[in-house]
């Protein structure tokens, strides 16, 4: 799994949950396993901002 | 060490704590509003903490949609910043408000691993715990983390004078520990959402 980066701070972000958003009219990353888009949470260390983003595994 | 968990680790010394109070009612007449303004007051008063009242009656959150296709901004950011929420929740017929899940759907990513508790109101004896009971499996999906303290504010309508001056100071001693508890959580989560990974 690549490392994301946080766009402001520059540093590597912390993974540290999956979530499932059922909410995501995207198609394309629905995981039939779990019937939405399963998403990765990184925050980052620096300035505390979470981002998500579609799980690798289910691209 | 590596660079990102010794940057995190300064970062978390200097960042307060940010824990926002939600008002949890739009209705004319709501006496939660002074539980509301009496809750951010206490948060105010501790050291490292800071936070804002929000008031969802001031969101201008459409009602013909729902979830993230009418996240308003301005509480989206907030939501991100925080490390906790309070959520200040009248009982409404054995039921916490609509409105207050129609403005928390609007969020997501912005709850996940961040703790948040629940003050109860209600004009009976029981301090909102029908309402809390019903809101807690929403707040978990929302991907919030709950303490196990809440605030009861019973009878709120003997609880507070006209003003909003609180006039049973019990109610001071019973908050202390529920801050108590919320800011600890929301220290370990925030160490934990920046430093301690998932795998």
């Amino acid at each position: 799994m690549s490392k994301m980066i946080c766009p402001d701070c520059g540093i590597e972000m912390n993974y540290h949950a999956d979530k499932v958003d059922y909410n995501i009219s995207d198609s394309e990353h629905i995981d039939p396993d779990f019937g939405g888009v399963l998403e990765e949470a990184h925050t980052c260390p620096g300035c505390g901002k979470t981002h998500t983003r579609a799980l690798e595994k289910s691209l | 060490m590596e660079r990102s968990q010794a940057v995190g680790e300064q970062h978390m010394e200097l960042r307060k704590l940010f824990i926002p109070v939600i008002l949890g009612t739009t209705r004319k007449g709501r006496m939660s509003e002074h539980v509301a303004k009496f809750v951010t007051a206490e948060f105010a008063k501790r050291e490292g903490v800071e936070t804002q009242l929000i008031d969802i009656r001031d969101l201008p959150i459409p009602i013909d949609d729902a979830g993230q296709n009418i996240r308003y901004p301005a509480f989206s950011e907030a939501a991100m910043r925080a490390d906790a929420f309070v959520i200040v929740c009248p009982e409404y017929n054995h039921g916490y408000p609509g409105m207050l899940k129609h403005v928390l759907d609007t969020n997501l990513k912005e709850y996940i691993h961040k703790a948040v508790g629940i003050v109860g109101v209600s004009a009976g004896p029981f301090g909102g715990t029908r309402a809390i009971q019903d809101l807690l499996p929403v707040l978990r999906e929302l991907g919030l983390v709950t303490i196990f303290w809440d605030g009861n504010f019973s009878s709120v309508q003997s609880a507070f004078d006209e003003s909003g001056n609180l006039l049973d100071q019990a109610y001071v001693r019973r908050l202390d520990k529920f801050m108590k508890e919320l800011i600890w959580m929301a220290k370990v989560l925030r160490h934990g959402r920046e430093n301690i990974s998932l795998e």
